[in-house]
Formats: structure tokens, sequence, C-alpha cells
């Protein structure tokens, strides 16, 4: 496991994400930018996420985190590639930032790139990366309002995983009020409830997942000959 | 949207207030999700009673005639 030190944002963001996303295409590789709030559970879903699919897909992980290596020595355990990008106190993941990693990754034995990005509900989402496709965490702790108070996120993930619903009961986390919200913002949106702790939900997750990924697999390669 | 940090690459969006006659309080409602769920419509706020309504959105995602388009489905009428 490598920690990059990334500083200076230069450049246009979005000439660089597609410089990204084209390479990812070229190999099949779905790769998805996993958005949430710290403590929202990415990290656990991810390992999750990991112990179910590593099985069936050849995956790696990107953890942008601003200092510490704490996430990827997480992922590191299950046994899958994780390169760590620490930003050094920046708010999110840029397309600058991935690109300087990707020569670190084995691209030519990858289905699935699944990248966390800093834990915050705002400037992650304004910047694309390279991605096919943004989730976004929100856990039961946070409230059911944040849908409409942070739109963006919401607007465009293509799903939203609802976590840590093993507590539901013991807080005031209006859930059909939540999905209304989510709803209103991005109709059609994929809505999952998971617990990372009970495991609840998880299948869903990983088959909404995998059959993203599967579907760019063989798109790509009937594309790319 | 993060305008603190000044790390945002889109700025701030556009806000748009129009003033739109014929509301009660379940077509506000209605319009109010309608909008919302239309791309790059951040925030809609409705005031029922006077019609005043605000709008925060990317032009580039919506045009203007998107968002009228709403108030003319519901048979409202809308001024800027």
């Amino acid at each position: 496991m490598e920690v990059q030190v990334m500083q200076d944002i230069l450049g246009s963001n979005d000439k660089l994400a597609a410089e990204n996303k084209k390479i990812f295409d070229e190999y099949g590789i779905f790769v998805l930018n996993l958005i949430g709030s710290p403590g929202a559970g990415k990290t656990s879903l991810l390992e999750k996420t990991i112990g179910s699919l590593k099985n069936h897909l050849r995956l790696a992980v990107i953890e942008g985190d601003l200092f510490t290596s704490k996430d990827a020595d997480r992922i590191a355990d299950h046994d899958v590639p994780v390169i760590q990008i620490n930003t050094s106190g920046g708010c999110h993941l840029d397309a600058m930032m991935v690109k300087k990693v990707l020569s670190k990754l084995d691209l030519q034995n990858l289905d699935l790139v699944i990248i966390e990005n800093v834990g915050n509900l705002v400037c992650p989402a304004e910047f694309n990366i390279g991605e096919d496709t943004k989730a976004v965490v929100l856990s039961i702790t946070e409230g059911d309002d944040k849908p409409l108070k942070y739109p963006l996120i919401f607007k465009e993930a293509s799903a939203v995983v609802l976590n840590k619903i093993d507590i539901l009961p013991f807080t005031n986390f209006d859930m059909e009020n939540a999905r209304h919200d989510i709803n209103c913002l991005h109709p059609g949106i994929s809505i999952i409830e998971t617990s990372c702790r009970t495991d609840n939900g998880l299948d869903q997750w990983c088959s909404w997942l995998r059959a993203a990924a599967y579907e760019k697999n063989e798109r790509m390669k009937k594309n790319n000959g | 949207m993060c305008s603190t940090c000044g790390c945002s690459s889109h700025g701030q969006g556009t806000q748009i207030q129009f003033f739109v006659t014929g509301y009660d309080a379940k077509n506000s409602k209605a319009v109010e999700e309608k909008l919302l769920g239309l791309p790059g419509v951040l925030y809609v706020h409705i005031h029922t009673h006077d019609g005043e309504t605000t709008i925060n959105y990317d032009p580039a995602k919506t045009r203007l005639s998107e968002l009228t388009a709403v108030f003319e489905q519901k048979g409202l009428q809308a001024a800027i």
C-alpha cells in the first residue's frame, strides 16, 4: 500500500476527469465514487462490499482522506489492492489526484475500482474524478433532513445508501420523509437501506453494484472489440 | 456550493424569483416537488399566500422555459 500526498490542484478538473474516464473505459473498468459525511459508514460499507464481491469481480480501492492511512489499513486487511490519497487538508478528491495514482493500479486485471472520497457531503459532489457514477451514503444518525439541505450530491448520485438502519428504532429519523425528499430531488434514484452491523440490505447494494459493473464490463468489451 | 473554502468549480448557480398567481396549499406543494425533480434545481421555496417562488438552479442543466412550463402545467401564471 502506498500513501500519496497531494497538493496544489492545477488545470481543468473536468478535462482531467474525462482523461481518467477514458483510461478506465479502455480497460472496461467500472468506477464508483463513494461519497458521504464523516462517520456515515463508507469504509464499513466498503469492507462488506469487498467481502461480498471480491470472488466475483477483480476490484481495487482508492481511499481519500485528509490525513492518515487508517481507512486504507482496514481495506488492506481484505486482501485487495488499495491506494491511499492524503489531501493534506483538502476537502475532496479531484481528478488530478486520481490521475497521479492510476499507474499504481494493475488496470489490466481489474473490473471495479471503488474510490472512497473524503468525508464531506458538499464539495466532492462538484468534482468528477473519472467515475462512471456516484453513490452517496447517508446514515440514520445524520437525520432525514439532509437530502434537502445538501441537494447536489443527491442530484449527482445514482444510488443512495441509507446506512445504520439497525439503530432506526432509537432515533427520530423519518424514513418515509427521507425517501420522499430524495425522490423529489432525483426521481427514480436507487435507494437502498443497509446495516453493516446486521448485514441487512447489503445483498441489494452489492447486487446493484455488481450489475452496474457487469454492464459496463460487457459494454466496453463490445466497444473495444 | 462550497464558497467558504473556495474550492467550488461551478459557483453558486443562479437564483430566480417568480411571482405566481393561483397557488393553494395543494398545488404549491406539487409545484415545489416537480421543480425540485428537474436537473440542476437545488432549492425551491414557495410562499403560498403571496406567490413568491424562489428557485436556485443551474441554467446549464435546466432552461428557464422548463421552469415556467411547470407553472403552466398546473394552470398557474408566473411573472419574474
